[in-house]
C-alpha cells in the first residue's frame, strides 16, 4: 500500500507538472486582465511537439541528441524524492538532500552541454549564465536544507517531513521561516521564474533557459519542456512538504489519502497564486543584480543555520 | 473562547519571528515605498501583540494603546509618508550606502547580537527569548537604517522603526507603560514626524534633493 502510494506520488509529480504551468499562465493572464489560454494548454503543446519532426543542427554531435534524455532521467529521479501525501517517497529514504541538490545540478549540466553543442551564440550565453546562477544558488539551496535537517536531525526528506508533521502548526520557528524564505528565492532562481529569468520570452538578449533550448525542436524539445515543468512542480511540492506538511497521512486509508491529496492541491495552488503575483508585480532584475538577489538568499539561509543553535526545541 | 486564548498565546510566542522577517526585508528593500509598506506591516504585528497582551492581562488601557497603534502607525503615518513621497517628487531609490547583501549580513549579525544581549535577562523575566530579542533587534536595525541610508525620508523611517522597538520592549517586559505616557509618546512621534516632514521640504527646496550625504558641503 505504501509503495503504491509512493508510485502514485511520483506519477502525480510527473504527469501533473504541465498542469502547474498551465495554472501559473492562467493566473498571470488573469492578473494582467488577459483572456489567457486553458489550463490544459501545456498538455496539448507537449502532444503537438511529440508529433513534430526533430531537427538537429548539422554541426551538432551525439551529445546534443542524448542531452534531453539525460535531463528527463535525472528530473524523474528528482521527482521520486519529494513526499506529497505521506511522509515518504520512492527514493526519500535512500538518498539525502545532498543527492537531491546534485541530481538537479546534473540535469542542469546536461542541459548546458546540449546548449553549447547546439552551436548557436544564444545557447552558449544562456549556458554560461545558467552556470553562474546555479553556482550562486547552490550555497543557499544546501544551507536552507541543512538548517531544517539539523532541527529534524534527519538528512533525508522522509525524516525531515515526519519530524515537521509532529510539530505544532502554530509554533512558527525562526529557522523554518528563514529557511523557507531563502528556499523560495532559490526556487525562483533555479526554475528560471520572473525576477531572475523571464520564462515567456523567446528573443531577448537576457534569456537564460529559453536561450539554452533555442536549437531544440520536436520530441526533444518536448522532453526538455516537460522536465523543466516537472522540476518546477517538484520544487513547489518540496516547499509544501518541508514547511507546510500538515494534512499528510500517517496511517494509510482511502479517505485520508483523498483528503491529503485535496489539501496538497490547495497548498500548491496557493503557492502558484503567490508565484503569479510575484511574477506579475516585479520587473526582471538586471543580470548584474542577480548575484545580489542570491546573496540575500545566502545570508538568510546562513542566518537560518545559525538560528538552529539558538532555538533547540 | 478557547480558540482566542490559543491564538493570543501563539501571537505572543511566535510573532516576533515575523518581526525579524520585516527587519530583513526592510534592509534589502530598494524603494522607499516598499520600506513604508514594510513599516506598516511591522506596526500591524506589534499592534497584534499589544492586543494579545491586553487580552491576556485583562488591561483596558492596553486595548486603547493597541487601537492607537493601528490608527497612527499602521494607517496614518504610512499614509503621511506616501503623501510626502508624492509631494516631494524625488526619486524612489533609498540611496543605500551598503549593498543589499552587506545589509542583510549586518542585519543578521544584529539579530544574533540581540539574542546574545538578552540571554542574561531571560531567567529573570518570564517571556520567551524571541520576544525579548525582537525589540532589541528593532532598535539596532532602526539605528542601522538611519546611518546607512542617505535619503532624509529613510532616516525618518529608521527613527520610527527604533521607536517601534522601544515600544515593544516596554510591552514585552512590563505589559506596556501607563496610558498617559503612551499617549504622550504617540504625540511626540507625530510632532517629530511633522517637524521632520517640514524639514524635508526645506532641504528639498534649498538643495533640490534629499540626499543628506551632500549636506556636508555646508561646513565652511
Amino acid at each position: 500500500m505504501r509503495i503504491a502510494l509512493n508510485i502514485l506520488q511520483a506519477l502525480i509529480l510527473i504527469l501533473g507538472a504541465p498542469l502547474v504551468r498551465g495554472i501559473i499562465a492562467r493566473c498571470k493572464a488573469f492578473l494582467q486582465r488577459r483572456q489567457g489560454a486553458s489550463i490544459w494548454r501545456p498538455y496539448s503543446d507537449l502532444a503537438k511537439l511529440f508529433h513534430k519532426e526533430d531537427l538537429v543542427p548539422p554541426t551538432a554531435s551525439s551529445v546534443f541528441r542524448l542531452v534531453p534524455f539525460g535531463l528527463f532521467g535525472t528530473t524523474i529521479c528528482v521527482a521520486a524524492f519529494v513526499p506529497l501525501v505521506q511522509p515518504s517517497a520512492l527514493l526519500a529514504s535512500r538518498g539525502d538532500f545532498i543527492l537531491f541538490v546534485y541530481l538537479l545540478a546534473m540535469g542542469r549540466f546536461f542541459l548546458s552541454l546540449g546548449a553549447l553543442d547546439g552551436g548557436s551564440a544564444f545557447g552558449g550565453m544562456g549556458a554560461s549564465r545558467e552556470a553562474l546562477i546555479s553556482s550562486l544558488a547552490e550555497a543557499p539551496f544546501l544551507l536552507s536544507f541543512v538548517a531544517v535537517a539539523i532541527l529534524a536531525s534527519h538528512a533525508d526528506f522522509a525524516g525531515m517531513v515526519a519530524w515537521t508533521l509532529q510539530q505544532n502548526i502554530f509554533n512558527v520557528s525562526a529557522v523554518h521561516m528563514l529557511a523557507f524564505t531563502s528556499l523560495a528565492m532559490v526556487v525562483i532562481a533555479e526554475t528560471g521564474r520572473m525576477p531572475v529569468d523571464n520564462p515567456t520570452t523567446h528573443l531577448e538578449l537576457t534569456m537564460i533557459h529559453e536561450g539554452m533550448v533555442l536549437e531544440y525542436s520536436g520530441p526533444r524539445l518536448a522532453l526538455i519542456e516537460w522536465s523543466s515543468a516537472v522540476k518546477l512542480h517538484a520544487m513547489l511540492a518540496l516547499l509544501v512538504a518541508l514547511f507546510f506538511p500538515w494534512g499528510m497521512v500517517s496511517n494509510v486509508s482511502a479517505g485520508a489519502v483523498i483528503l491529503a491529496l485535496l489539501l496538497y492541491c490547495a497548498k500548491v495552488v496557493l503557492l502558484i497564486v503567490l508565484l503569479a503575483v510575484i511574477e506579475s508585480g516585479m520587473a526582471k532584475l538586471r543580470m548584474y543584480l542577480v548575484p545580489d538577489f542570491l546573496g540575500v538568499a545566502s545570508a538568510v539561509s546562513a542566518l537560518a543555520v545559525i538560528f538552529t543553535m539558538l532555538d533547540k526545541r | 473562547m478557547g480558540l482566542v486564548e490559543v491564538a493570543t498565546g501563539k501571537i505572543l510566542s511566535s510573532f516576533s519571528v515575523f518581526l525579524f522577517l520585516t527587519i530583513l526585508l526592510m534592509v534589502v528593500s530598494r524603494r522607499i515605498s516598499t520600506s513604508i509598506v514594510l513599516f506598516s506591516v511591522q506596526s500591524a504585528i506589534i499592534a497584534a501583540e499589544a492586543f494579545a497582551t491586553a487580552f491576556r492581562e485583562r488591561l483596558a488601557a492596553a486595548y486603547v494603546v493597541a487601537a492607537l497603534i493601528v490608527v497612527i502607525k499602521v494607517v496614518a503615518i504610512p499614509r503621511a509618508f506616501f503623501g510626502l513621497v508624492s509631494h516631494l517628487k524625488t526619486s524612489t531609490d533609498v540611496k543605500a550606502s551598503t549593498t543589499p547583501t552587506q545589509s542583510v549580513f549586518i542585519a543578521a549579525a544584529m539579530i544574533y547580537l540581540s539574542y546574545a544581549a538578552v540571554q542574561s535577562y531571560e531567567q529573570s523575566v518570564h517571556v520567551p527569548e524571541d520576544a525579548l530579542a525582537a525589540p532589541v533587534a528593532l532598535i539596532l536595525t532602526g539605528a542601522f537604517l538611519m546611518v546607512s541610508r542617505n535619503k532624509a525620508l529613510m532616516q525618518m523611517l529608521g527613527l520610527l522603526v527604533l521607536e517601534n522597538g522601544i515600544f515593544l520592549a516596554a510591552l514585552t517586559t512590563t505589559f506596556g507603560m501607563p496610558l498617559v505616557i503612551e499617549i504622550g509618546v504617540f504625540f511626540d512621534v507625530l510632532i517629530g514626524l511633522l517637524l521632520m516632514g517640514v524639514f524635508a521640504f526645506r532641504i528639498r527646496d534649498t538643495f533640490d534633493h534629499l540626499d543628506v550625504s551632500k549636506l556636508r558641503r555646508l561646513r565652511g
